[in-house]
């Protein structure tokens, strides 16, 4: 990456302009041609360093106001095969595993679930349960969502969102 | 507490279109346009609205945390009195090394992630998150991430009977 890639990444960082020519008016910014700024994407996500390149959405001002983490006791499983079977799941959008803190807390992994109603995501995650056969978990849904931004960002603080 | 817009079935599909990468070409609203079925101008002036809206929060490239020199990640709980919730709330979103900061409906009422170069430099942040609240370790929960086994969220807004049934002509 050099310092342009970074001055690229700043501008992209701010969103795609809603014009014909996205790339074009994103290059006139950086004295660089539209070709130019693809060229750099393209490089960037050869590379690795750029995920994905989509919309993030609000999704509860779409609609999908039910938002659970979930965290489930695999005792069983000390490597992991558990998780790997519960991000298989197409109704779990983020699996991580985690280091449980012993006698506290000894929960694993951590699945999230989205969805239009709590009744919705809790009958989602009751067939997950049936599924792989494990039945201590907790439903953690948010009630009050204070920062959400990505979680690697060029600019300091992102923005933070009401 | 619901005050979602209205949104038609256009505004499904689309929402359901721009979760997959955006097309590096020149003009790559044309090149989603033309898959929805719909005129580019339809999707732009749509876009412009749920942008707007606030319900597409912008489109931009998701950056891999490794190649930006972020090494470690942690969520923390934190059990705090209800009168202190927002107070807390707000010490630990001016962190920038914290990404997301949820109210959770449990004994445990905050849950936020942290990330950084490596564990020592969480542990600094955390320990003056809670040198600053007060909150004694007894009421935090660590849990460090050990492995990311699915990361991309998405949301399906089709039901199967809209994903058959594509807006226009393919």
């Amino acid at each position: 990456m050099d310092p342009l890639d970074l001055d690229l990444l700043c501008e992209l960082e701010n969103g795609l302009p809603l014009v014909k020519e996205p790339y074009e008016e994103i290059g006139a910014r950086l004295n660089l041609t539209g070709i130019e700024v693809l060229e750099r994407i393209q490089k960037l996500r050869s590379a690795g360093i750029i995920r994905k390149f989509r919309a993030r959405i609000n999704q509860r001002k779409a609609g999908i106001s039910a938002n659970a983490l979930v965290a489930w006791k695999c005792a069983d499983s000390p490597n992991g095969d558990m998780g790997s079977l519960l991000a298989s799941f197409p109704c779990v959008t983020h699996c991580y595993e985690r280091m449980p803190v012993p006698g506290r807390w000894d929960y694993s992994v951590y699945t999230v679930h989205h969805g239009y109603s709590r009744d919705a995501v809790l009958a989602e995650i009751r067939t997950l349960a049936d599924n792989i056969d494990v039945h201590e978990y907790v439903v953690l849904f948010s009630t009050e969502e204070f920062k959400r931004v990505p979680n690697v960002r060029i600019k300091k603080n992102g923005s933070t969102l009401a | 507490m619901t005050n979602h817009a209205q949104l038609d079935a256009t505004d499904l599909h689309i929402l359901d279109a721009l979760q997959d990468d955006i097309p590096l070409v020149s003009r790559p609203f044309a090149a989603i346009a033309q898959r929805l079925g719909i005129p580019e101008k339809v999707l732009l002036d749509r876009l412009k609205r749920l942008q707007d809206e606030g319900i597409v929060r912008g489109i931009s490239p998701i950056l891999e945390s490794r190649h930006m020199g972020l090494y470690a990640a942690t969520l923390i709980a934190l059990h705090v009195p209800e009168e202190r919730v927002h107070e807390i709330a707000a010490i630990i979103s001016s962190y920038p090394e914290v990404s997301h900061n949820f109210r959770r409906g449990h004994y445990y009422a905050l849950w936020f992630t942290l990330s950084g170069k490596n564990e020592e430099d969480i542990g600094r942040v955390l320990a003056e998150i809670l040198r600053r609240t007060g909150i004694p370790d007894t009421d935090v929960l660590n849990l460090p991430t050990v492995r990311k086994l699915k990361v991309d969220v998405r949301f399906s807004f089709l039901n199967d009977e809209m994903r058959e049934d594509p807006l226009g002509p393919a």
